[in-house]
């Protein structure tokens, strides 16, 4: 029997946003930091064989990042996408994520990135996971089966922990597990080629618009501005020497020599 | 796939760029890359390890790759279209897998040899001969500006095979006995590409090397170079785009009267005549491939979208360089290596002006 693995996937916004946020294809990307997730199910299926599906909740846009995750090797993917769930915050989005991984067949593990490249809260893995009812260890860098046992590891500060996982488990994946290869040319060809593009709505998920987007989000972002910093300039003057000595002096007196 | 082969070309042509076109060096180790990765086989059928992809991502692919780095671009096309396709056209299927198959797997690299120090625009006029000597065609041809040229493994070589005029097209491996590669171009423009001359002295060649039949040569360069023409049309699109991306960027950041040039109207003006013949020269060359995609004639609307994005791309990169203004005329900006390359796509495949020839006798056909 081989593995069912599901990677949960987002399409990031990869510019800054002004003024309101629009989800328009050519502003969007994979998120890089499912990148290792979807790489990390592919060499699992190598190693035990079995399917990988990738999910994502967002806009019909949003089917370009999963065709990218069928380029790079997943069998299918599945899109939940529904004007309902539009302004789901990360509570809501755990909510439709889980609903779709529930819909599958059965899964063993479900992969999450750390974190987005664009709302950056590290939230959606492990909050899908407790909906889920499962297991899941956050920052995995290395996985590998001893027997049927599944042990990984992951790294907080100077310290490694190992951890063994009975399936069915989720784990959000680091960077520094695996960096994906290229995509080459005939595997963009059969990704459009397999059709293995699904398209579930709130109706297919049996989840109520009350439990999704605005109304089921408990947060609300109220407002979002640029950081301003305030830097200012000053030209030393003088000789080479006196400037360096003025320098010296005042990076002393801020405290920084 | 756009964004997987912009990425691509961002990550391993982009920081090399300038530096092979100064030192005229072919980056063998991104080009075994791009061979694994099927950019030597875009639309080769799979069971001889191509893509098959359309032509439309063909162009895209084309593009992108020389908004970044045109001379790799040249590479890429001239392999796929002019290299590759007369042999998916016309070989036998000894030929196909005996040459297609490791052209299509980027084991091999394919060159197209017609131009002669006497003959281009006039391909009749070829003096490069093939005499059938038993059953060996003995070669003896000079070929000159063959793009590929210095590290082309299979070349299609145009050849005079009877009378003048009778032109066929026969296939010799680089290593064969008195097969010789000249010296490199020095270029103005596309340095990284190894162009060398080709010279066959008495180059015996069984028979069988031979691609369709006696007398084809002129049949197979002109399918061939309607498929050419297209990718130099999507090589254009790119030097204009990556013309037009620096452009944009310097505009940004350069202060001339107290504000960013890009405030300026002389410059607006500029940039938006540059984003428009840009957009027109893509178009164009998406419409052409998008006729050959559905099996349609696309002859007409080759020549008409490499003439219009060669000459749209010389104009885009001239004002490119006029924005960047002394720096654009200077090696420490990329835009008059964009500059540079823009120029010979208005002469290799077909000059401007033979493309004029070529639309005006389509004009009278209608």
């Amino acid at each position: 029997m081989g593995l069912n693995l599901v990677v949960c996937i987002k399409s990031v916004i990869m510019k800054p946003p002004e003024g309101d946020i629009v989800r328009s294809e050519d502003l969007l990307q994979l998120n890089p930091y499912d990148r290792p997730a979807v790489e990390t199910a592919l060499r699992l299926r190598k190693i035990r064989g079995g399917t990988v599906t990738t999910l994502s909740m967002g806009p019909e846009d949003s089917n370009a990042a999963l065709l990218e995750t069928l380029a790079m090797g997943a069998d299918r993917g599945i899109l939940l996408c529904d004007p309902a769930f539009k302004g789901s915050d990360t509570l809501a989005t755990s909510t439709v994520l889980a609903a779709g991984i529930k819909k599958l067949d059965s899964f063993d593990l479900v992969l999450f990135g750390t974190r987005t490249a664009d709302s950056d809260t590290g939230q959606v893995g492990p909050q899908t996971a407790v909906a889920l009812g499962i297991p899941i260890v956050t920052g995995v860098h290395a996985i590998e089966f001893v027997d049927d046992d599944l042990h990984v590891e992951r790294r907080i500060d100077e310290f490694i922990e190992k951890y063994q996982v009975l399936p069915p488990a989720a784990l959000s994946v680091s960077l520094r597990s695996f960096e994906p290869g290229d995509i080459g040319l005939q595997s963009i060809e059969v990704a459009f080629e397999k059709k293995a593009l699904e398209n579930w709505n709130i109706a297919d998920l049996g989840l109520s618009s009350e439990m999704t987007g605005d109304a089921g989000s408990p947060t609300k972002v109220i407002s979002m501005s640029k950081v301003k910093r305030d830097r200012t300039c000053e030209l030393l003057e003088g000789a080479p020497a006196e400037q360096v000595d003025g320098l010296v002096s005042r990076l002393k007196e801020s405290g920084m020599l | 796939m756009r964004s997987s082969v912009r990425s691509f070309c961002e990550r391993e042509l982009r920081p090399i760029a300038g530096e092979i076109d100064q030192e005229a060096r072919f980056p063998w180790e991104v080009v075994e890359k791009m061979g694994r990765l099927g950019y030597f086989g875009i639309q080769a059928p799979k069971e001889l390890g191509g893509a098959e992809m359309d032509s439309i991502s063909y162009s895209i692919i084309i593009e992108e790759i020389s908004r970044v780095c045109a001379g790799i671009g040249l590479c890429v096309t001239v392999h796929n279209s002019v290299g590759l396709y007369p042999l998916l056209a016309f070989g036998s299927d000894e030929q196909k897998t005996k040459w297609a198959a490791p052209l299509a797997q980027g084991a091999k690299i394919g060159a197209f040899c017609l131009t002669e120090p006497n003959a281009g625009s006039d391909a009749r006029g070829i003096e490069s001969t093939a005499v059938l000597r038993g059953d060996q065609f003995i070669i003896n041809a000079n070929k000159v500006f063959v793009t590929n040229g210095g590290v082309a493994d299979i070349c299609l070589i145009f050849v005079r095979t009877g009378a003048p005029g009778e032109v066929s097209v026969v296939v010799a491996e680089r290593g064969t006995p008195g097969f010789v590669v000249g010296d490199l171009e020095d270029l103005c423009g596309m340095r990284a590409n190894p162009v060398s001359s080709i010279r066959l002295y008495d180059c015996a060649v069984p028979e069988c090397n031979l691609l369709g039949r006696q007398g084809d040569g002129l049949k197979i360069g002109l399918v061939a170079l309607d498929a050419g023409r297209m990718g130099i049309g999507a090589q254009a699109v790119g030097i204009g785009q990556g013309a037009l991306e620096e452009s944009l960027r310097y505009a940004k950041q350069r202060r001339q009267f107290g504000a960013p040039i890009e405030k300026h109207q002389a410059i607006q003006m500029m940039l938006a005549d540059m984003a428009t013949q840009v957009d027109a020269s893509r178009l164009m060359v998406y419409r052409a491939a998008g006729l050959k995609d559905k099996g349609e004639p696309f002859s007409q609307a080759a020549a008409m979208a490499k003439l219009y994005a060669s000459e749209a791309s010389c104009k885009v990169t001239d004002m490119a360089v006029q924005i960047h203004g002394g720096y654009g005329y200077s090696k420490a900006y990329p835009v008059e290596r964009y500059y540079r390359d823009a120029r010979v796509t208005r002469i290799y495949e077909g000059t401007s002006e033979v493309h004029r020839m070529v639309i005006f006798r389509g004009l009278l056909k209608k």
